[in-house]
């Protein structure tokens, strides 16, 4: 293997991984503020839905990369929401937002462009695309840092691991789950944009493709930490650029195989981490 | 039906009559066009019922098998993957045997069943041995399993008949009865309702059910009082997979007649809500199924006849469920997952 196919396959890793990691940090801070986020998978769709929609429409990739992260962050701040005001079960929470938010690209893409499965092609931010990948793991790094180091982070943490001594040290878990929320839904509509017009120039139905649900997993093995996620997440990236570089050069190797690697990875991940993984103490439990 | 449930029912129909309002107003199709599509699209003719008790069907076992999993507290997202695994056995098997119908149809379930078993068992014997999160390896084995069938389906198994990614069609004598003649409503639904009923009773009335129901609501306390709790976890994603695989079966033997990777579309998700909207009880769930079927198959109409988006209808059914999640602890101080 030459060292232009390791680079080439090397950058495709980054890539692939961007939009994983970014998904992943929003993760990372709504779990350690005790909320369940299953609902990455429905915000990164509806930030690139919204992205492709709105650059569609202004002729403006940016304006459409901003309207992308701020309907995430939307999305976000309903579960946020609903699981502090209205302390429902988190999980079936977003389970209910990822029908919503899929369903609701699908509809869209017939109410407003009336053709199913894909929009026209978009102005899109492709000259951004390596800028937005080296962000993205210096946002991992300053967040590693902001939820160790700061008191924001120790906030944070505190209504995670006990909102009730939280809350006797003057911090309103409820409003620091909120916040955590509804960044988490911007952080995750990112990684739809990247998708929708970084990468490409277009949302087509099904272009998240678990994305959102590797980026939870992605949590959990690097242990609710941001540079952990980031890191689990660019493996995954690399697994997913593996198989285009691994298509067709070994005859025996099936490609559906190649094309299940990053599940399969996953669930070995999960069988030889029995007991190393702790989640937040108080995460996924209503407050008060 | 107490007043409180009633109550639910009540702004339920109300909240989903005004989404699909809004949704043909958006659509530019008057409400009364669209609901009267909608309704003769689910219940007008033999056909269109046919098509609602089809979709019941397909909804009502993986929904009844999610329901296992939910009560002993794990949270089966893998419904669809051990469907489509359910689904191959099935339909692989149904191409090799040789035996008079009933017990070809009799062996096309136990088949479809022991597949969904194995691929739940997997998820369970992770969470029982290796305390893995089911939430993530259920997910993960959807893919796997979406990826396994295409593999299968194109590789080793490949059907010299095969238009698509797909196995050889079931011979015509294994295909399942229908209930209405030249419909896709078929004796599938009764065994679904059977299905129903048999699981109440396991749960409410055996020791099976016992531990099980005990594990969901006070894992500390049954652990306390000697129940396994791994092993509880084993044999309720089994159980789980198992009626997921039978909703598989049903659709290979009652429906496409061979098993194809395209066999669900999404009913594994779907009955998830059913599920919840069922109040994770045998019975209820039913009804649910029933409610979902329609919608699936109205939706359907609604969008050939009026234009409207099929995709509404899983819009309204999200907005369904996460308005259930709220409702539940609305009124409930105290309560934990």
């Amino acid at each position: 293997m030459t060292l232009s196919l390791v680079l080439s396959l090397l950058a495709l890793a980054f890539v692939r991984g961007t939009p994983i990691l970014l998904a992943s940090l929003g993760g990372v801070l709504s779990e350690r503020s005790g909320i369940v986020n299953i609902a990455l998978e429905g915000e990164m769709t509806a930030g690139a839905f919204a992205a492709a929609l709105i650059s569609y429409f202004t002729r403006d990739p940016w304006i459409g990369a901003i309207g992308g992260v701020a309907v995430g962050a939307g999305v976000g701040f309903a579960l946020g929401f609903a699981a502090t005001r209205w302390r429902v079960d988190q999980i079936v929470a977003g389970m209910g937002i990822n029908l919503i938010c899929t369903g609701g690209a699908a509809f869209g893409l017939i109410f407003v462009f009336n053709q199913a499965g894909v929009t026209p092609q978009v102005p899109a931010i492709n000259q951004a695309l390596w800028p937005m990948v080296i962000g993205a793991i210096v946002l991992a790094a300053v967040l590693q840092w902001a939820i160790a180091r700061t008191p924001i982070g120790l906030r944070l943490r505190a209504c995670g691991e006990n909102p009730h001594a939280a809350r006797a040290a003057g911090i309103d878990p409820l409003a620091v789950r909120l916040y955590a929320s509804t960044i988490a839904g911007a952080l995750a509509g990112l990684g739809g944009v990247f998708l929708a017009l970084g990468e490409l120039n277009l949302y087509s139905d099904g272009m998240i493709a678990g994305r959102g649900f590797i980026a939870l997993a992605a949590v959990i093995f690097g242990r609710w930490t941001p540079l952990g996620a980031a890191g689990v997440a660019l493996i995954f990236g690399l697994l997913e650029a593996l198989q285009f570089a691994l298509q067709g050069t070994i005859a025996w190797l099936p490609s559906d195989f190649l094309q299940a690697l990053p599940y399969i990875a996953a669930l070995l991940a999960l069988l030889g981490a029995s007991g190393r993984y702790r989640p937040p103490a108080a995460e996924g439990k209503p407050y008060p | 039906m107490n007043r409180e449930s009633a109550k639910a029912l009540a702004v339920g129909t109300l909240g989903v009559a005004a989404a699909m309002s809004l949704a043909m107003i958006a659509s530019h199709v008057s409400p009364i066009v669209g609901f009267n599509a909608f309704f003769y699209g689910a219940f007008g003719g033999k056909q269109q019922i046919a098509e609602t008790l089809a979709s019941t069907t397909a909804l009502l076992f993986p929904a009844l098998g999610i329901a296992i999993a939910f009560r002993a507290g794990l949270f089966n997202i893998g419904a669809e993957g051990q469907l489509l695994i359910g689904g191959l056995l099935a339909g692989w098997i149904g191409t090799r045997i040789d035996v008079p119908p009933a017990i070809a149809i009799a062996a096309i379930f136990l088949a479809g069943a022991i597949g969904g078993a194995l691929w739940g068992a997997i998820a369970g014997w992770l969470k029982a041995a290796r305390d893995a999160n089911e939430v993530i390896s259920t997910l993960m084995l959807n893919f796997i399993a979406a990826s396994l069938a295409l593999y299968l389906v194109t590789g080793p198994l490949r059907a010299p008949d095969a238009a698509g990614p797909e196995l050889s069609l079931l011979p015509h004598a294994y295909w399942l009865p229908t209930l209405l003649s030249h419909t896709r409503a078929t004796i599938a639904l009764p065994i679904a309702l059977l299905a129903a009923f048999a699981l109440r009773y396991v749960l409410n009335h055996t020791w099976f059910g016992y531990r099980l129901r005990a594990a969901g609501e006070a894992p500390e306390a049954a652990r306390r009082a000697g129940i396994s709790l791994s092993s509880v976890a084993l044999w309720a994603m089994a159980w789980s997979g198992a009626l997921a695989g039978m909703g598989g079966a049903a659709l290979v033997a009652g429906e496409l007649h061979r098993f194809n990777t395209q066999l669900s579309p999404g009913y594994g998700f779907i009955a998830i809500a059913v599920a919840l909207v069922g109040g994770l009880e045998p019975l209820t769930i039913c009804v649910a199924a029933l409610a979902f079927g329609a919608l699936e198959s109205g939706g359907l109409a609604l969008q050939a006849a009026a234009g409207v988006p099929k995709d509404a209808i899983h819009v309204i059914e999200g907005l369904l469920v996460f308005a259930l999640a709220a409702r539940r602890y609305l009124g409930a101080r105290g309560a934990t997952v």
